[in-house]
């Protein structure tokens, strides 16, 4: 319902499972103010219980007629694990212990059940799943909000939560399948990842993509055929969204890990043309359309290795930022431009409902950021 | 016919309660609330020695389930509620009006400071920012479109004072302000376990004035333990404070007290049966008509409890009296119109509870039972009147 709809592509063949993504993130965003628990963006080993704590099975999203579904929010303990310290200063200090231990007795959280996956030894397997919000479509979070306080951005779908009319009740936590969606215990509010919409704005990628050591992330609005993004999503249809039976038409997409080692048979010896990790499983993921994904992907792969011009390699190897990173040519600045914005006004050109509600009382924006006015030409 | 007893009682002008004790006896018994005046200053303090003087009235609040939220844990736990009871006080004095409610509530609950799923017990009061002569009741869930509330709540979160002062219009609406001279109190004594709460507001204020002879006001109360937040909560209906200093305006009276008590009303099987015939399960869930899809309109299980027979009425005759928007319009999606480019699909039109006019205007969809004989009116309201039973919710 948006006019134009950002979107990010995660390659999960290449994720190395390193929680840079998770770093960058969480050093931007949630290590303060009653968001130290949250992760916005984390990277979960599939098959798995995942981050929150089996948040597969805690409902939310649109039955088949598109009806919003009960769900459940999930535990601070039992499913998301608070935040733990260890006793690092007391080890280093003039210590009675030279144990290290952390400050509390954790039950659960984030990667708890990390590289544990499933299948047997030597045929276990397991993949990296990193999750930032999906920025839905038909986002679960905002039909779900009784006081209508989630949005979309109409210049570009991302979904944003209007913290002057959130009052906490978090039935958004409840909407979402995804469980991307986060109480701030502190402020009694609902936070989410916001895609990282001030980096965007000035053209820069979300921090978690910027940051990716493997270059697996790509990122773009999804209506731009010479993006990347696109190319993925709907030349190639490689790129896959998570869940989609969920019902909220998710905008991160993913290349799905069918390339996969083969399975060893009883002798040892790997097995010609067999898969890790079982199709069913990525189907039940990814639906589908993974089948015609995985062909895709491998026929792509015989082209390359036979020396032949593979489009769809060439981009999955991620030659360049540049390329990868396609935010439109600033597209933000021209809409600026076209509404005669200068200087700190550059703030305003956006929904800016994020820091002030449509029905209070408005507030310049300079006395939230204190932004002076710049005094460029 | 609302006309035609206006009509009557438009000769009369200064109003005597003593000459119509009699016919309004019953709903200054139960719907009633006497405030007393005072000369001394009134504040939020919950251990004023005035509410020692001040006689209270039990008012009865009832689990909402008119519309159904989708915390499937806070769902399960709605049949498991009992009828709220709270005791409620109001002393005036020639600025301020206080409001003095306690409940019993053995175990108290406080939103903690690091948890996801610990929720607030919590209180509000709501007052129409119009009322009086030719004005018709609010819809009790935070008013509507044509009648905005005001909304003062208390909740318990741990270390801070969670009080706000909303103007709402229904669902989706509410509005913080900040209101000069509004303040609020809830303390929990641990002996009698009882949570007390005391709301202050000037008698005027900006959004409304209550110096009038008859005051609507409704009450709902949250318990954290059974997870409630938001429209998951128990509510009264309209009940109407008596202030003595001021005159009651008899038509007013006339149109509030209309249908008190609704036993004396009609006949309730007549009116179920009144109900089917002209299809309100068509649309509306009740009592063991069940065919409705639901959220289509209204759950009716509840209604008896939280709304009043002149709100029933008006409803039943002049439906766009009273416009609700529903629930967040995006909770049902149209899974059979085309998507957008980025396969959004539009709002399911049927879920919503009005159209839009040419004239930009909003109408029900539930279209006018006006035709109605008086007497089916009257039975009809007296049976949605005995609607009071939310333990079969799922």
């Amino acid at each position: 319902m948006s006019k134009r709809q950002l979107a990010m592509v995660m390659d999960l063949n290449k994720c190395i499972g390193c929680q840079t993504c998770t770093v960058a993130c969480k050093t931007q965003w949630t290590n303060r103010n009653g968001r130290e628990y949250m992760y916005w963006n984390n990277v979960e080993t599939q098959p798995g219980a995942g981050y929150p704590r089996n948040w597969m099975e805690a409902g939310g999203g649109f039955d088949e007629n598109g009806n919003l579904q009960d769900g459940i929010i999930p535990d601070m303990v039992l499913d998301y694990g608070v935040p733990w310290d260890y006793n690092h200063d007391e080890l280093f200090g003039n210590a009675d212990t030279n144990i290290l231990s952390p400050d509390s007795d954790p039950v659960w959280g984030p990667n708890w059940d990390e590289d544990v996956g499933a299948g047997d030894w030597p045929n276990s397997y397991y993949f990296y799943l990193p999750r930032i919000c999906n920025h839905c479509s038909n986002p679960g979070c905002l039909a779900a909000c009784p006081r209508e306080a989630i949005f979309k951005r109409e210049q570009d779908g991302i979904v944003l939560v209007d913290l002057d009319r959130c009052q906490g009740y978090r039935y958004c936590i409840a909407g979402c399948p995804y469980k991307k969606i986060y109480f701030n215990p502190k402020l009694s509010k609902s936070e989410k990842c916001i895609f990282c919409f001030p980096r965007i704005e000035r053209g820069l990628p979300p921090a978690c993509a910027h940051q990716c050591v493997g270059r697996i992330r790509f990122v773009g609005f999804l209506d731009d055929e010479e993006g990347q993004v696109y190319k993925l999503v709907h030349k190639y249809k490689v790129a896959l969204p998570l869940r989609p039976d969920m019902g909220t038409q998710p905008n991160v997409y993913y290349v799905p890990p069918v390339l996969s080692p083969p399975t060893f048979d009883e002798s040892g010896a790997p097995v010609e043309g067999s898969e890790r990790i079982p199709m069913e499983f990525l189907e039940k993921l990814f639906g589908p359309e993974v089948h015609q994904a995985a062909k895709t992907l491998k026929e792509e792969m015989e082209k390359r290795k036979r020396g032949e011009e593979s489009e769809l390699m060439d981009i999955l190897i991620a030659y360049s930022h540049k390329d990868m990173f396609r935010l439109d040519e600033n597209y933000y600045q021209q809409i600026a431009e076209q509404q005669g914005l200068k200087g700190s006004e550059f703030f305003k050109i956006v929904d800016y409902r994020y820091v002030q509600g449509p029905n209070t009382e408005k507030v310049k924006v300079e006395s939230y950021f204190d932004v002076k006015e710049s005094k460029e030409g | 016919m609302k006309t035609a007893f206006k009509a009557t009682l438009a000769a009369l002008t200064a109003f005597s309660i003593s000459a119509s004790a009699s016919e309004f006896s019953d709903f200054y018994k139960y719907e009633v609330l006497n405030a007393k005046k005072v000369s001394k200053e009134l504040t939020a303090n919950v251990n004023d020695s005035v509410w020692k003087t001040v006689p209270g009235k039990y008012v009865y609040l009832y689990p909402q389930i008119s519309v159904r939220l989708n915390d499937k844990k806070a769902n399960s736990l709605i049949p498991k509620k009992k009828l709220q009871r709270a005791l409620v006080k109001v002393a005036y004095n020639d600025e301020v009006i206080a409001v003095y409610v306690s409940w019993k509530d053995d175990t108290p609950s406080i939103q903690a400071k690091y948890d996801t799923d610990s929720y607030a017990d919590g209180v509000s009061i709501e007052v129409p920012n119009k009322f009086g002569k030719g004005i018709t009741l609010p819809y009790i869930g935070m008013g509507d479109e044509n009648h905005p509330v005001t909304v003062y709540l208390q909740k318990t979160v741990a270390g801070r004072d969670y009080q706000k002062v909303f103007v709402s219009e229904g669902f989706g609406s509410l509005t913080e302000i900040k209101e000069k001279g509004a303040d609020i109190s809830m303390k929990y004594n641990k002996q009698t376990h009882l949570w007390t709460a005391v709301f202050v507001r000037p008698l005027k204020t900006e959004n409304s004035n209550l110096k009038a002879g008859l005051v609507p006001i409704a009450f709902a109360i949250w318990d954290g333990k059974f997870q409630e937040r938001d429209g998951n909560k128990s509510l009264s209906r309209w009940k109407f404070i008596r202030l003595k200093d001021y005159n009651v305006d008899k038509d007013y009276l006339s149109y509030v007290a209309w249908g008190v008590p609704y036993k004396k009303l009609g006949d309730p099987a007549r009116g179920k049966q009144l109900t089917i015939q002209n299809g309100c399960n068509g649309c509306h869930r009740y009592d063991d008509q069940k065919v409705a899809m639901p959220g289509l309109a209204p759950n009716l299980s509840d209604i008896g409890g939280i709304a009043n027979a002149p709100y029933l009425k008006e409803s039943i005759v002049n439906p766009d009296d009273v416009i609700i928007r529903n629930l967040n319009p995006n909770r049902h999606y149209n899974k059979y119109a085309k998507p957008d480019k980025f396969k959004a699909y539009p709002n399911n039109d049927m879920y919503k509870w009005y159209t839009v006019g040419s004239d930009g205007k909003k109408h029900s969809k539930m279209p006018p039972f006006a035709h109605l004989s008086e007497k089916d009116i009257n039975d009809i309201v007296a049976y949605l009147k005995t609607l009071r039973n939310w333990k079969d919710f799922k």
